[in-house]
Order: C-alpha cells, then structure tokens, then sequence
C-alpha cells in the first residue's frame, strides 16, 4: 500500500511536470509579444529589448523552463506584468475562491450516490424513470446555460440569491457558492447518479449479495457493506478524473458570475499576455488535479482490496 | 422413507415464472439428520425449489399454490423479518460458485462476523467462532485466513470458507446448490468428503442440488430426480440407482460416461433407449491413417508469457517476470485421428492450442501444419492455415453474437475468409446447421432462444462452416448435463468419420473423453507428462499426476457403481 502510494505520487509529480513543459511549447506558438502588450504601440526597440531580457524572453525556452522550475522550488513564481506583484501571492488570494467552488460541486455531486442508489433497488419504479430522465437532461445541458438560467430566475425574478462576485462573510460567501455551484453540480449530481444505479443494479446481481441474504444479514449492513462497498470505487475513480472537467467548467462559470478565482485570472492572464500570471494559473490547476486524481486512486485502492496488488 | 421426524415437509408446491411452471405440483420430504440429493438436468427446476426453501426466489417468481414447512413452521407465512432469522440457524446454503460467494471487498473474517447477526457475543467471541469453523472445515492456517481477502485465497479454500460459514451456526438444513460443480476434478472429491464429514459431525439434514450422478451416489442417502419441473421419482439412493422404476431415471444413468466402463464409440443420450456399447476397434484403425505423416506435429513448443513492467520496476531495477505457460511440449496428430489434451486449469493446454493459432506468441520449438512450419511464416501467410483449422470455443452461447440470427453466424468465416462468393449462403447456412442435426427453422434463431446444447451444435456447425482438417475443441462440454455432453461427443464421432477430421479436444475432465479420444496427452503445470492410446493410459497410467486424475473420478475412488 505505501509503495503503491510512493509510486502514485512520483507518478504525479512526473505529470506535473510534463503538463508545466507542455505548456511553456505551446505559449510560444501564441501570437503576440508581451514586451509590446506591456509597453504600448510606441515604445523604443531598446526598451522592449530591455523587458525582454528581463523576462528572460530571449533564452532559449529549455532554459526558460530550467528558470521557471527553479523559480517555483523557491516559491517564486516571478511577478505580475501588469500590477508588478508577485504571482504566487495573487495565487493565494485567488485559489480558495476556485477551490471551494470545485469543493462545494464535488459535495452535491455526491447527492448521486443516495439518488442512484434507491433507483437501483427500485429499479423501472416511477422515481427510477424520473430521475432516470431527469438526470440524462441535466447532463445534456452545458454548466453556462443551467447558470445563465439560475440567474434569470433566482437572481432577476425571484431576487432570492446574489449573481455576481463572491462575497465577505461566511453566511455571504455560502450564498454568493450556491448559484454557481449548481450551474455546474446539477450536471454531475445527473452523471453521478447514473453511474452509481448502473453499479449497484450490476452488484446487486451478484453471486455474494444472494449469500449474505442467504445467511440472513439484514438488508442495511447488505446494502452498505456488501453493494455500496463494491460498486462506489468505480465511483470515486469518476470523480476524481471528473476534477479536471469541474476546473475547466469553473473557467466559465467564473466569468459568467464575475466570480474571482483562479479561472478568472487565467483568462484575463491569457488575453493580455502575462505570461508569469499564465504559468502560475496552470501550475495552479495541473497540481490541483494531479493531486485530486492521486487521491482518488489512493481512496479507490484503500476501497477495494483486489487493485492493491496492482502496481 | 425414513423413520427421522420430518424436517422439510414441501406438498403440492408450485412455482411460476410469469405463464411458465418453473416447479409444478411438487411434493419433497427431507428428513431430520438425512442427506438428499436432488438431481435433474438444467432447467428442470430444482434450483428454484431449493432457493424457495431458503425463501430466495427471484421477484418474478410466485408460489400459486401448495404448502412449505420447517419443523411444522409456515414457511409461507414468513415475514422478512421471519426469513432473516431463520437463514444462517435454520437453513443455510453453500452457492454454486465459490469464486464470486463471497464479497471481495471484506476481509474474510469480517464477512464471517457479520453472518453472526444470532450471536450476543462480543467481537472477540465472535472471531473465535469464525475460527473453530475454519477449523473444522480443515483450513490450512485458519487464523491468517481471517485477516485476508477472498482474492487472495484459492477456488478450493473459498469453498471451504463458505462452507465454514454455512456450518457456523448448525443449521438444521444445509442447501448446497451445486456446491462442487465449479471445482477441479481432485478438489471436488476432497470437498465431498469434507461435507460428508461435517454432516455427520453436526447432525443437520442436507439438501444436495446438482447434476452430477456419482456425486449423489457417493454421498446421498436419499434422492429426487426432478424432470421440467415434475418429481419423477424418490426414494433412498440404493432403491433408485439399482432399480430405477422412471425411464427417465434410467436413462440418466445410462449417460453418465462415468459409468459406463468400456470404451464405446457412441455414447448412449436420452433419446436411444438401452443402447449398448459398440465399441469397435477396427473401424478406429480404418479411420486414422498413422501411415501418412501427421497433420499437426508440435515439437518442443515452449510459450512464455512476460509480465509488463512497471514504471516501479523500471526505477528499482526488477527484472521482468516471466510466465512459463508451456515447456518443451510435443504432440502429432495424425489425419483423422482424435487427441484429448487433459490437464487442471492453468496448466497451459488452452494456451497451447492458442499456440498453434498463433493467437499467442510462441518461443522456441515447431508447430508444422500438413508440412509447413507455422511458425516461421508471417501473420499474412498464416492467413489460409487458419480457415484449414478450426477453432471450438468455450462458452456456445458468449461466442455467438447476441444481436445475430444463428444462420448468419455460421455462415460468418465464409464471408471473412472470402469464400462467399458466388454461393447461396442461406442454404450453405441450411446445410451447416443439417450437418449437426439442427434443422432450417434455426436459421433465423438468436442465441438466447437456444439450449446450450443447441448452442453448442451452432458452435461446431460454425467451426466447420470452412471444411477445416484440424478441428480444437476447447472443454466442448463444460457445464453441460450429461445426457447433452454424450449427444456432442456423439456428433463429433460421427462427424470425424463422414468428413475425416482430425480432433483436438481440451479438458480438464479425463473420463468424459475416455470413449471418444484415440490418444490422451496429459498436460501439468505446463508440461506434458505422459501421452499414449486411451486405453493405456485408463488402465495402466505412468505418470503420478495421471493416477490422480483417474482417481478423482468417484467412482474409481470409492469402488462404487
């Protein structure tokens, strides 16, 4: 188990960074130079030249990386074009706004567990069919539409919950969650929900819940230890992968609700050329995931006790 | 019967699966402390008796009408809360399949605390319980095993715990639903000692579902042959066996091959009536032309699997792992000849056959095929030797698409190979299914609206759908009844003669093959260990490992029959 984990988190950190290096080819191919978004239209050649070497712009991008690397071992991340502050600094006001967001639609997503679950033992029931329809529509809707309409109706009709920013205060901060939340939750609460019935309704078929009836074990602890226990790791492991999509959806919902947060900054990063800013984000984000995707397989091993000898 | 008071006491009970009569009418006694056997074909309804017992009926099934008592208690009347209680101390059950009995996410100590919902005790006394019973099930280092999971113990030792769990409470029945069908040969006669042993230990009664009639007489005292939901016949196992008063009876027994000691070149099925063993040597010799050189020659073939290495393994630097699946194996085949490869699971007999496919890749040694050497010529050149050899698979049913009518399938290695052209396929697809006794109306048949053994007879029709010379049967008869195995056996004999084929049948059980195989070649743990006729090797077998094979058939074991 610990050398798996071991190997688990080298693996990480061998992604993190490919991703990061990826990353640093792929800016290259961006059109623009930032020397000309920072300084303006009429700035002197030797000023630019200046900026450029400051940057670093001008080495080869190998070294860049070697340069950036080093940088983050230090926790210098380098410093922001536009405001001149440093970026890790930006970061850490920014992150717990994206990651409670992420945070708050991983916890109703687990609303699919309870949902899929009673429609498996009431398998072509009515609520079943219900949620069965339900669920798919939520899925085939994007996170930007159900938002937009969110807002429409909780914030322009009803005038029941805030659309924009983020809030100060605990009790402000949990209203200002809900509505994104839920522009990108009620997708995941459908796919969770569908995922976790398709389980259970295959483990219920199995050969070891006919014995643990057949030794009389009430239907509770059948249920918990002898279902849920083996259909969930799939679950998990769909969860954790699912991070990577909750950020990407987060991106837009941010900017859709004029949220902070880590998408937000990427994308304002991306249109003016920061490229400190850029970096740092996707450092940021590669690290969140690559962590969240560690945990799962980690929580999927200590779940079933077959994948502990892979690896 | 008996003189023992009645424990379970079934009369008129039948069960219905929507318009279909699953049990009809069906009235079963079990005694006090006495062991039944209840034997009967797939389909014929004992298993939905023996789950009603235990009050574990599917939802579609429904009880129109009899009665069902356990020591006078309405088993009818039972509430959930009633079943609850009495499964586990009043009945418990051993399930057909060992490998997926028990809940592989649960240390196998665990699962045996929970089905202790009857005991008051604490944790510790509860453990302790859990290990008396490994204990007396013979589980070589019972306390370990509490602390593991099912994955990590062998096909026989699960059996053993689930057994150990079924005995844990003394129960006063024990249901074991084809208990030892799922076990090799070897292991099956060392767990019906075991449960003869247990049975004897605790007292209880014992309701023995299966299909295998050595099995029942070995251990039954008393028996019930169920027949498309109907009880044919009962009585003690000595009455029945010796003089069966049914036909259908009768006609059960004459199918067992076990029990039939001359080698014979037809088996007898349920259809032929007292049908005596023919056999004849000197049509065999006609048959196989040992003068010409063989069809399949293998000579010292040896497949190695690699293990893939991990990015771990590659940072410490562990060698990679290899798997020796076949070592230095040797067989011909000769035009028209038949050879059973006999060997336990995992003893690489299918990965050899594979082989010779070259679905696997072989290492070192030669396989030539009517004179060529298959394994120096590319994937490309092997392309006309494989429609020139077929291949039987396992599982009829899971080797035939679902969603395609059987007429189609058959007629698939034509339409892949190229050789459709120009022809009728509707009636090459006629004539195939004619060639194994199925008739026309099967053409526009889908797999599920077949038995097994009309499965089967698709699966053979498919695999000489290209008029192959090499036909590799891979366990034709697993899982199937007796009387099903002996009509297979039956068309591959004939077939062998009408279009001289050559056969090579893999099995892990010896004596189904006995009376069709000309040579036997007995594989173990990769190697082949002796090889010669059929008869030399029934009656005089060199190699240990063959002795125990013949052994495990029961009824060389125990002199019964």
């Amino acid at each position: 188990m610990i050398a798996y984990a071991i190997q688990r988190i080298l693996i990480a950190m061998l992604i993190v960074l490919l991703a990061v290096t990826t990353l640093f080819v792929m800016i290259q191919f961006v059109p623009g130079d930032p020397a000309n978004v920072m300084l303006g239209p009429r700035a002197t050649p030797e000023l630019k030249e200046a900026l450029r070497e400051r940057l670093h712009l001008n080495d080869p991008f190998i070294v860049q990386v070697y340069h950036f690397f080093i940088g983050v071992m230090r926790g210098d991340l380098g410093v922001d074009l536009t405001s001149n502050r440093p970026v890790l600094n930006i970061l850490i006001e920014q992150v717990p706004y994206t990651a409670s967001l992420v945070l708050a639609v991983l916890l109703i997503a687990l609303l699919g567990i309870p949902i899929g679950t009673y429609a498996a033992v009431h398998r072509d029931g009515l609520f079943d069919q219900v949620s069965g329809v339900v669920s798919v529509s939520l899925i085939a809707i994007p996170p930007i539409v159900i938002g937009l309409y969110l807002i429409l109706i909780f914030s322009v009709q009803l005038q029941w919950l805030p659309a924009i920013g983020a809030g100060e205060g605990p009790w402000e901060i949990i209203l200002h969650l809900i509505l994104p939340t839920l522009a990108i939750g009620l997708t995941w609460i459908g796919y969770v929900s569908r995922l976790v019935r398709a389980s259970v309704i295959e483990v219920l078929g199995q050969n070891h819940v006919k014995t643990a009836r057949a030794f009389g074990i009430p239907n509770r602890r059948v249920m918990r230890a002898y279902v849920l226990r083996v259909a969930l790791p799939a679950t998990v492991t769909v969860l954790g992968v699912s991070i990577g999509f909750i950020l990407s959806s987060a991106v837009i919902v941010e900017i859709l609700f004029a949220r902070p947060g880590i998408g937000k900054l990427m994308y304002d990063a991306v249109i003016s050329r920061n490229y400190p800013v850029v970096m740092g984000t996707v450092l940021a984000s590669t690290l969140f995931i690559v962590t969240a995707t560690t945990i799962a397989d980690l929580l999927n091993v200590m779940l079933d006790p077959r994948s502990r000898e892979a690896g | 019967m008996s003189t023992q008071p009645l424990l379970v006491d079934i009369r008129n009970l039948t069960i219905r699966f929507g318009a279909v009569e699953a049990v009809r009418s069906v009235t079963m006694q079990v005694g006090a402390g006495r062991i039944m056997g209840l034997v009967g074909e797939s389909g014929s309804g004992k298993s939905t008796l023996a789950n009603a017992i235990i009050g574990l009926l599917p939802p579609a099934a429904e009880i129109t009408q009899g009665s069902m008592t356990f020591e006078g208690r309405d088993l009818l009347s039972f509430s959930n809360r009633d079943w609850q209680r009495f499964r586990g101390q009043g009945v418990s059950y051993v399930s057909q399949d060992p490998m997926s009995a028990l809940n592989p996410a649960l240390r196998i100590g665990e699962q045996m605390l929970d089905i202790q919902h009857w005991n008051d005790g604490g944790r510790p006394e509860k453990m302790q319980v859990a290990l008396n019973a490994l204990k007396q099930v013979k589980m070589p280092q019972a306390k370990a095993r509490l602390g593991m999971y099912p994955h990590e113990l062998s096909g026989g030792q699960k059996q053993r715990v689930c057994i150990a769990m079924a005995i844990m409470a003394r129960p006063k029945l024990l249901i074991a639903d084809e208990a030892t069908t799922a076990l090799d040969a070897t292991l099956e006669v060392e767990i019906v000692k075991l449960l003869k042993e247990l049975q004897r230990d605790i007292g209880c009664a014992m309701l023995f579902v299966t299909h295998h009639l050595t099995v029942v007489e070995e251990l039954c005292e008393d028996v019930t042959v169920m027949y498309h939901g109907d009880i044919r016949e009962s009585g003690t196992v000595q009455d029945v066996f010796s003089t069966p008063s049914e036909a259908y009876t009768r006609n059960l027994l004459s199918c067992d091959p076990s029990r039939i000691e001359e080698k014979c070149r037809r088996l007898p099925i349920m259809s032929d009536l007292g049908l005596k063993s023919i056999a004849d040597p000197e049509r065999d010799a006609a048959r196989i032309d040992q003068t010409a050189k063989p069809l399949l020659s293998i000579r010292n073939l040896d497949v190695t699997f690699r293990k893939p290495r991990s990015i771990t393994d590659l940072i410490s630097g562990t060698p990679e792992r290899r798997v020796e699946a076949v070592k230095s194996a040797s067989i011909d085949i000769s035009p028209g000849e038949t050879v059973a490869l006999i060997g336990e699971s995992g003893s690489g007999k299918s990965t050899l056959a594979r082989a010779v496919f070259r679905l696997v890749p072989a290492g070192r040694g030669e396989i030539e095929f009517d004179g060529t050497d298959l394994l120096s010529i590319s994937q490309r050149e092997m392309r006309p030797f494989r429609n020139e050899m077929a291949m039987m698979l396992q599982d009829p049913i899971g080797s035939l698409s679902p969603r395609m009518p059987v007429g189609t399938s058959v007629i698939e290695p034509l339409i892949i190979s190229g050789q459709s052209k120009g022809k009728d396929l509707r009636s090459e697809a006629i004539k195939l299914l004619e060639l194994v006794g199925l008739d026309e109306g099967f053409v526009n048949r889908y797999p599920h609206e077949m038995s097994g053994g009309q499965a089967r007879r698709v699966g053979v029709a498919r695999a000489l759908a290209l008029r192959p010379k090499l036909v590799i049967a891979d366990e034709p008869t697993a899982g199937l009844d007796v009387s099903i195995q002996g009509e297979i056996f039956n068309l591959l004999a004939e077939l062998r003669e009408t279009m001289s084929l050559s056969i090579l049948i893999i099995t892990h059980n010896l004596h189904v093959v006995r009376h069709l195989a000309d040579r036997m070649v007995i594989m173990y743990h990769g190697e082949i260990v002796e090889t010669g006729p059929t008869e030399d090797v029934v009656s005089a077998p060199q190699h240990s490992y063959t002795k125990v094979l013949l052994a495990a058939n029961l009824h060389a074991k125990f002199g019964t029959g």
